[in-house]
């Protein structure tokens, strides 16, 4: 990513009061990866792109919110662009709606160290995803990416609903025990 | 936080629970910061597993769209907002009739020189009445709801169209503030922004609001002072 923490974050805040260059400049810088992403979970670049939209008229309207819910700049436009087109995917069928991340109390502001501890353990996740049971890691990726529910998942791996969240529950310890290595 | 806590927290963050499990933790997302830290950093944790998606560059009529959806309708009036009239307090109330009446005095300029407006924040927890004085291009703000937390102070930021925010002043205590406008916001005609944010006493050292934006509000239609 060639644009620094800081400059997406100066954006986020120049965006939160109506600074349409700043809403273009942050558009410019962070479009093509969250189009990635959506085309990850939607397969289709139509469906994709209308999902990027949606995503940017929510940072639009909701990037006054974005300081207060202690993500780093990135991940808060990422999670929303996931959840926009997990939703999109799962519209009609009757599924849960992971709606908005905006709406929520403040965490406590982290001072740098805690946030430098939090990036490193976000990077070691991608090698702990690696130690982790190669169908624990499926599971978690088809939640994330593929908008499985626990039934789905439990059709897919053929074992029993509940046998599945005791099964993916212990995937997610393995990952927080390699993480806290 | 208990180890089921955790769990639910990366649940909740996969979309794994039921839908009255989901709004459950939605609720609680709202009130308990343990709980809201615990979810962020799952959050954190799994958008890093994107960080081998490769960027895809969107087709140019996307933007088209996404600028036509958002940009294309006229900003709302103050006077038409909801927040306006839910942002009246019976203090605010008195304040407007008293500026609104030196306004429409002149009744062959009903529409200038004095631009009053609220600042709303959307959780309602903040909220200030602004009136913009273009005969002396000055902006005087009165908070009705909310404060600075405690050790950090309020900031007033400005802008017009198209041009980033910039500073108008520190408000570092009491309810009312006059500040007189920088050269570059009196000059601002047509569409005027007024923000407030909170930032470490001295103010925001980037320049731009660091702190968290209460919120801000478009003021259409201002035009020189007289």
């Amino acid at each position: 990513m060639a644009n620094s923490r800081q400059d997406i974050e100066n954006w986020i805040a120049k965006t939160a009061m109506g600074d349409r260059a700043a809403f273009n400049q942050l558009y410019d810088a962070t479009c093509a990866k969250l189009l990635g992403v959506s085309l990850r979970i939607l397969k289709d670049r139509a469906a994709a792109e209308d999902a990027m939209q949606d995503s940017y008229v929510k940072i639009w309207k909701n990037a006054d919110r974005y300081s207060a819910n202690g993500l780093s700049p990135m991940t808060w436009l990422i999670t929303i662009a996931r959840n926009t087109s997990i939703d999109r995917l799962r519209a009609g069928k009757n599924m849960t709606e992971l709606g908005d991340v905006y709406d929520r109390i403040p965490c406590d502001a982290r001072g740098p160290e805690e946030l430098a501890v939090a990036r490193s353990e976000a990077e070691r996740i991608i090698s702990c995803m690696g130690e982790l049971e190669p169908k624990r890691r499926d599971a978690i990726e088809g939640a994330y990416f593929g908008g499985k529910s626990y039934a789905d998942l439990a059709d897919q791996f053929e074992i029993p609903l509940n046998t599945m969240r005791t099964w993916l529950r212990r995937g997610l310890q393995s990952l927080r025990d390699c993480m806290a290595r | 936080m208990t180890q089921d806590d955790t769990f639910m927290a990366a649940e909740y963050v996969l979309g794994l629970l039921d839908v009255s499990e989901h709004s459950a933790a939605q609720t609680r997302l709202r009130v308990d910061a343990g709980f809201s830290r615990a979810v962020a950093d799952w959050e954190e944790y799994f958008a890093e597993m994107t960080a081998d998606i490769a960027p895809v560059a969107p087709s140019v009529q996307v933007k088209r769209a996404l600028e036509q959806r958002l940009f294309s309708q006229p900003a709302t009036p103050w006077w038409a907002g909801v927040g306006f009239w839910r942002g009246l307090s019976f203090a605010s109330l008195a304040l407007v009739a008293v500026l609104g009446w030196q306004a429409m005095t002149p009744v062959s300029d009903a529409a200038g020189p004095l631009y009053p407006a609220t600042i709303a924040s959307v959780e309602g927890d903040f909220r200030v009445v602004v009136v913009v004085d273009k005969s002396v291009n000055q902006i005087t703000l009165t908070r009705t709801a909310g404060a600075a937390p405690a050790g950090r102070i309020l900031q007033v930021w400005a802008h017009g169209e198209n041009a980033p925010a910039t500073s108008v002043g520190l408000w570092p205590e009491g309810d009312t503030v006059t500040l007189p406008l920088t050269p570059v916001i009196a000059d601002v005609t047509g569409i005027l922004t007024i923000g407030v944010s909170e930032e470490p006493p001295g103010g925001s050292v980037t320049g731009s609001p660091s702190g968290r934006v209460f919120g801000t509000v478009d003021i259409p239609g201002v035009r020189d002072g007289i």
